[in-house]
């Protein structure tokens, strides 16, 4: 998830400080108590539940060990650490003294109750495609079903100036797109919903999509591909490095299962996206997003369990008696193929690594994230666990590993620097899931 | 090794010696072994699912120490050996309940403890059945002779008119078990003479021996309940992990500090031990409350040592020192083989041949790493929880690194998982005992990471060896030399268990059996030289095969290299000169019909391969090797064939089939003892290409699967297993497939592609290299 | 505290949230069955079913297993009657057995993918589990049997 997302700068010399100081300007709105909150409908109180969880609201508000929704999680932004604030109800340190339309001013526009600009870390550029009626029923949910909890904010560690919240204003002024989503009427209905939920609640583009020096999402380049916490967030355009190209189905049992038969697992960031977030939609909203996304893909309908590309990694995987020339293969052999080898057809449970996107994409990096640090029970497939090579294997064994995989299996060229951004990531990678 | 040698390793005339303390036929009940408050820690069960032996129900009959039957007709077999994976357990008892004639479905088997009573206890040099042929046939014997003399008397007719069947006695009229025999009661006891007149069952008759039967440790092998020394449980026990020091001896500790250990969850505390033994010097062990606490712990401590003189030694240097030692006449011991001089031979010869071949050290690599716990239980005896082979061997070492009498300390040995020989030094039980010793006796579950088990181990020596062959005019052999150097085990774990040559030199037999082979090449010279320098950096292993390993490689590479010499074929070569002649004729009880039955495996596995086809695909050829397995005692007639495929391009070589027969005298198991030679013979094909390491700064390089690569399924080729039908004693099975792989893949890479390997391990890059000249 | 199932039975173990699996289920839940052979992913000794899918015990922590449901070769079958451990007895595949906990699991998560494996299929997955008594040709040959069972139970009902 947004572990680590960018924080607004701005170059102030771009803009006039007058107008800049008039439209940065935002009036608080008058505090509520708790007696002055509406009762919700319970169906509206479930529909907020499963609008949250998709916008993952939980992921970034929770800090580790912490209690749910009460904020202290630490996003590492490039730029300095922020902390996600208390969104529990509580009136004092939380957002108890939210109205509706306080709550909805931040999630449309990005502004505190009392005016003050939040970072861009929180994605409000995409939030403000959302109806005032999704906005609403979130907002029955957490002032109904989240506990108060009192917390004390943890200052955020950025440098002068980046930590003068009224900046933002600038940052908006320039990268922002302020308003409601608007349907394509060049697309089914489907296709609609999808978008709306991708470019709104789910925020796709806010991983996916690449961010220029100040942090801003480039518009040019939706779904181009990004890194983030040295994880590579893959094109979901035609550019996406898949062997097998994606079908909706394909999107579909990703988002539901964390896995697919010929993609690879929810891991890293992307895993509380599927197994806290995207999962609790309902299927009609499944179908549209998959439908949606199989768009911007640019994917075919074909079943690709006979395809060429699949058969060939197939006849690849097969056991080498002459596995010992070289000590990526070997190590393959001993240490991986247990687990990911196939017979004759690809099973989903069992990756095959000629054609998953882990070693078909241009950077090793997710790759080499997964064989340090495997993927645990809750993320990729529900309940199933990859150990991770970490304190097992060196630098040097995994660079062999990730080497034969890109070249004997997914049959790419090289990864340039591989053993650098193994020392990289073994180092620097964050080592919690 | 000679029946000498053997007969000091087992501290007896005569291995049958073993049965003097067999046959007190009397009625006692079970022996609960000394000092246990808890009889179930004495002994294993590999049968049952808590290890707890089964108990006697009602009177029982005890015909020796070595089994009981109670009134149910259940027995229970009392086992000295331990259970590594040959089932030695289930091969022995049946040995007893077949001339007992009780059914194998009420056959019991017990690991013993280490009592005194029980005698020496060891379990290597695959002697185990050999050894146990004789006293478990005549105590089973006993048994059945008493019980039908009791039903006879019962029902007054002669005893002669009485058989036994699976448990029951009949004499045509009447009927009666041996529960019911021994609900009654009976006393019988024999003199010495008596039991030697014992009327063993003939051949013919055997209903078990040679039979498939179930072993009795397979059931709790496949459902996690067989129970190893790593899951030996005491209450109290906290765990320990070693520190090692610089050099496997000579190391001594400067310093400790284990500050940054301390915030370590559940760390204890840092022993540095202080060992009378000499047996782990500059160790130091870090406690924990549990395995994980002590191993982070021991990750955050930092200990300076003062290294031993070994510390820079390499593999080069060790083989340097060898060929020294081997330029070096004077050293070594002269084998008392029919003609040790061959000064004449070589002086005359017209042609002489010479070949110099060297093996890389190798890994036990166990599966289950060495670990042991160990604790001073209520009534003072020091008890000792692992698995062991040699369990009298390590005992006086415990006692004088304890300080405690021999008689105050007992072994309890749980399934190993894999001995190969490691686990008959056991001297991984030391610092577990130790440590213990500094807590006062609470009890330290000491494990050894991998890493540490294989820098800890005992590996296979490095060995370098020369052969000469000297031929006259006619191209007739007239004398062979052998000289191999490498460290030796024996010579440093019991160096007074040692023979002594023509020389007056001791040796190591197991650093030099095999080179003493059954071929008739005149005058012939085997010279053994230990090398200081292997014995020095670390502790050389028993391990599968030992010497036979090395020396098999040497001995039949070069009669391949001999018969190319004199433009013979090698399977004719090699049978001319298994003559079956004087000293290699062979001799009763273990070895009749000498280098004969040799010659017959050789060309049983010939035509089993299809040796000599001429119709193989380019690159592709079979190779033959022949050894008598461990030693000229107890000679297991052993032939190869190995199959194999070269690409020249890149030197890979693709085992395509492996051929063995052999030739063991009476097979015991043979379900057991094809598993054995299965075993075995990947054993040597993973040792001639797969595994070595080498000595580097003192210690071996490779500590774990990263680096180290033995044998994988993936690796395992097609194989055929023979075994000579034969009533001949039974010797070992346990080694002998491994001795000759090595050398008949050789011989295939010869034959094949035209260069000759004289290293093991065999690598691809080395056939390539050759192969380009 | 973590929690999760072994064996069907809800365990919470009180241990450094990093700790092997492996020795957590050792030493904290006492089922020993599962062994230790290398500690890096290399032999298989400590191989378990995580979710139903073999996976070494040794790597992984035990934070990672939090709320799954984890197999041990004493739970592969109540009676101890896996097909897969029916024919390891029936072609006495153990010798030492110290590996075969591990085989036996790993051999048993090949057949619940690959029903019907060719010699390729078993090598590709079995060669992953060291066995150092070599007991290769009958894991093989065992592997191939506890197939035709379990196949032919299939078909049969
Ligand atoms: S102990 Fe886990 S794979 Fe070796
Ligand atoms: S049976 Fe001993 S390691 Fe496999």
């Amino acid at each position: 998830m947004l572990k680590k997302i960018f924080l607004g700068a701005i170059a102030l010399g771009v803009i006039g400080a007058l107008g800049f100081g008039v439209y940065a300007y935002k009036s608080p709105i008058d505090p509520i108590t708790a007696d002055q909150r509406d009762e919700f409908d319970p169906d509206t109180v479930e529909k907020g539940r499963i609008l949250a969880a998709a916008g993952y609201c939980a992921t970034c508000h929770t800090a580790a060990d912490g209690p749910a929704y009460a904020g202290n999680y630490a996003m590492d932004t490039g730029f300095g650490i922020i902390y996600s604030t208390n969104l529990t109800p509580d009136v004092e340190t939380g957002i108890g003294s939210y109205s509706p339309a306080a709550f909805r001013r931040a999630m449309h526009e990005g502004v505190d109750r009392e005016g003050r600009h939040l970072f861009p870390a929180f994605p409000y550029d995409h939030f403000t495609k959302m109806t005032d009626e999704d906005v609403d029923a979130i907002y029955a949910y957490i002032m109904t079903e989240v506990e108060p909890v009192k917390t004390v904010q943890k200052e955020n560690k950025l440098p002068f100036p980046l930590d003068q919240r009224f900046l933002q204003a600038g940052w908006k002024l320039l990268f922002a797109d302020f308003g409601r989503y608007e349907p394509d009427t060049a697309h089914s209905d489907a296709w609609n919903r999808g978008a709306y939920l991708a470019e709104g609640l789910t925020h796709c583009g806010a991983c996916h999509t690449p961010r220029n020096l100040l942090g801003a999402e480039k518009q040019s380049q939706q779904y181009a591909g990004a890194e983030i916490d040295r994880w590579s967030a893959p094109a979901l355009t035609a550019a996406n490095a898949s062997a097998v190209p994606w079908t909706a189905a394909e999107f579909k049992t990703y988002l539901i299962e964390g896995t697919t038969t010929y993609h690879g697992v929810a891991a890293g960031p992307m895993g509380p996206v599927v197994h806290e977030g995207v999962r609790e939609l309902p299927q009609s909203d499944m179908d549209a997003l998959a439908i949606y996304l199989a768009d911007k893909v640019g994917a075919a309908d074909d079943d690709p369990a006979r395809s060429d590309v699949v058969l060939t990694s197939l006849q690849r995987n097969q056991p080498d008696p002459q596995y010992r020339r070289d000590l990526g293969e070997r190590l393959y052999a001993t240490a991986c193929a247990s687990c990911h080898y196939n017979a004759e057809q690809i099973r989903q449970g069992r990756p095959d690594l000629g054609i998953n996107s882990a070693t078909n994409m241009e950077e090793p990096n997710n790759l080499i994230h997964v064989i340090l640090d495997g993927v645990n029970g809750p993320e990729g497939i529900s309940g199933v666990v990859m150990p991770g090579f970490r304190g097992a294997l060196n630098n040097n064994e995994i660079t062999a590993i990730a080497a034969y995989l890109r070249s004997n299996r997914a049959g790419k060229p090289d990864w340039p620097n591989l053993a650098d951004t193994v020392a990289d990531i073994r180092v620097n990678g964050p080592t919690a899931h | 090794m000679g029946n000498k040698l053997l007969s000091r390793l087992t501290n007896s005339a005569k291995p049958v010696d073993l049965s003097r303390r067999g046959f007190l036929v009397s009625m006692t009940a079970a022996g609960v072994a000394f000092g246990f408050p808890r009889a179930s820690l004495a002994a294993m069960d590999p049968a049952a699912a808590d290890g707890i032996p089964v108990a006697p129900t009602g009177e029982t009959f005890e015909p020796s120490l070595w089994y009981w039957i109670d009134s149910e007709g259940k027995v229970n077999v009392n086992i000295i050996r331990a259970e590594m994976g040959q089932h030695v357990g289930t091969a022995i008892a049946r040995i007893l309940a077949d001339e007992l004639e009780v059914a194998w479905e009420n056959v019991n088997i017990t690991h013993v403890d280490t009592a005194e009573k029980w005698g020496l206890m060891v379990t290597g040099g695959s002697w185990s059945v050999w050894q146990s042929w004789p006293v478990y046939r005549q105590a089973g014997a006993a048994g059945r002779v008493a019980l039908i003399e009791a039903a006879a008397e019962k029902w007054g007719v002669d005893p002669s008119t009485c058989t036994a069947r699976e448990g029951t006695i009949t004499d045509g009229t009447n009927s009666i078990t041996y529960a019911e025999l021994v609900s009654d009661g009976l006393t019988r006891s024999f003199t010495e003479d008596e039991l030697k007149a014992l009327p063993l069952k003939p051949h013919s008759e055997l209903r078990l021996v040679g039979k498939d039967v179930t072993a009795l440790d397979i059931g709790t092998k496949t459902n996690g309940q067989a129970i190893y020394g790593l899951d030996a449980k005491i209450d109290g026990m906290v765990y320990g992990v070693p520190l090692l020091p610089p050099t496997r001896l000579g190391s001594s500790v400067t310093s400790v500090d284990d500050s940054a250990a301390k915030d370590v969850k559940g760390y204890l505390q840092t022993l540095t031990l202080n060992d009378p033994s000499g047996t782990v010097p500059g160790w130091v062990v870090v406690l924990g409350e549990t395995l994980m606490a002590a191993k982070w712990a021991s990750q955050a401590i930092s200990v300076e040592w003062d290294a031993g003189e070994t510390a820079g030694v390499s593999e080069a240097d060790i083989n340097a020192r060898s060929r020294e030692l081997i330029g070096d006449a004077s050293a070594g011991a002269i084998l008392h083989t029919e003609t040790p001089d061959t000064t004449s031979a070589f002086d005359g010869a017209a042609n002489v041949i010479e070949a110099e071949y060297t093996t890389q050290t190798v890994l036990h690599f166990q599966l289950e790493p060495v670990n042991a716990t160990a604790f001073q239980n209520q009534d003072g005896i020091w008890e000792i929880h692992t698995g062991n082979q040699w369990q009298s061997l390590i005992l006086p070492t415990l006692s004088s690194a304890l300080d405690t009498p021999a008689d105050k300390i007992v072994m309890r040995t749980y399934m190993l998982g894999g001995g190969f020989g490691r686990r008959l030094n056991g001297d991984y039980t030391v610092p577990a005992a130790l440590a213990s010793k500094a807590i006062g006796g609470k009890p330290v579950k000491l494990v050894f990471f991998r890493e540490d088990d294989a820098q800890f181990d005992s590996p296979r020596s490095p060995s370098v060896q020369k052969l000469r062959m000297a031929f006259d005019v006619n191209q007739q052999v007239v004398g062979m030399e052998h000289h191999a150097a490498a460290g030796w085990p024996t010579g440093v774990v019991v160096p007074s268990f040692m023979p002594k040559g023509v020389n007056g030199e001791p040796y190591d037999p197991f650093a030099i059996d095999g080179a003493d082979h059954w071929y008739s090449v005149g005058a012939h010279q085997v010279r053994a030289i230990s090398n200081d320098l292997a014995n020095q950096t670390f502790r050389p292993g028993w391990l599968r095969s030992v010497g036979p390993g090395w020396t098999n490689f040497a001995v039949e590479s070069f009669m391949d290299e001999a018969a190319h010499q004199i433009k013979t074929d090698p399977l004719e070569f090699r049978l001319q000169h298994l003559k079956a002649q004087g000293y290699n004729a062979g001799s009763a009880p273990n070895a009749v019909g000498g280098a004969s039955r040799q010659a017959n495996v050789l060309q049983k596995v010939a035509e089993m391969s299809g040796y000599g086809s001429t119709d193989l695909p380019a690159d592709t050829a079979i190779g033959i090797a022949t050894t008598f397995g461990q030693s000229r005692s107890m000679p297991t007639w052993t032939a190869g064939a190995v199959k194999l495929h070269i690409d020249r391009k890149t030197g890979e070589i693709d085992v395509q089939k492996m051929w063995l027969a052999f030739d063991c005298g009476t097979v015991v198991d043979p379900d057991s003892a094809r598993a054995q030679c299965e075993g075995a013979a990947l054993w040597g094909l993973s040792m001639a290409l797969y595994e070595g390491t080498l000595i580097k700064d003192g210690n071996v390089a490779d500590r774990n699967l990263g680096t180290y690569t033995p044998l994988r399924m993936i690796d395992t080729p097609d194989m055929e297993i023979a075994f000579v039908d034969s009533t001949e004693v039974p010797v070992g099975l346990g080694e002998p497939g491994t001795t000759v792989i090595a050398p008949a893949i050789a011989n295939a890479i010869y034959s094949a592609v035209g260069v000759r390997m004289r290293q093991l391990p065999i690598r691809p890059d080395d056939i390539l290299s050759a192969i380009n000249g | 505290m973590i929690k999760f199932q072994i064996n069907g039975r809800d365990v919470s173990v009180d241990a450094d949230p990093d700790t092997p699996l492996l020795w957590a289920i050792r030493d904290e839940v006492g089922l020993t069955g599962t062994k230790f052979g290398c500690g890096i992913g290399m032999c298989g000794a400590c191989t378990v079913h995580v979710g139903g899918r073999a996976t070494r015990s040794c790597i992984t922590p035990l934070s990672d297993v939090a709320g799954t449901s984890v197999t041990t070769i004493e739970g592969l079958d109540e009676q101890s009657n896996h097909p897969v451990q029916e024919a390891w007895r029936n072609l006495r595949v153990p010798q030492c057995g110290y590996c075969q906990s591990g085989q036996i699991m790993q051999a048993a998560a090949l057949l619940q993918d690959i029903p019907d494996p060719t010699d390729d299929d078993i090598d590709a997955v079995m060669t992953g589990n060291l066995c150092r008594c070599m007991t290769y040709p009958r894991i093989r040959q065992a592997v191939r049997e506890a197939a035709t069972a379990m196949t032919g139970a299939q078909d049969n009902g």
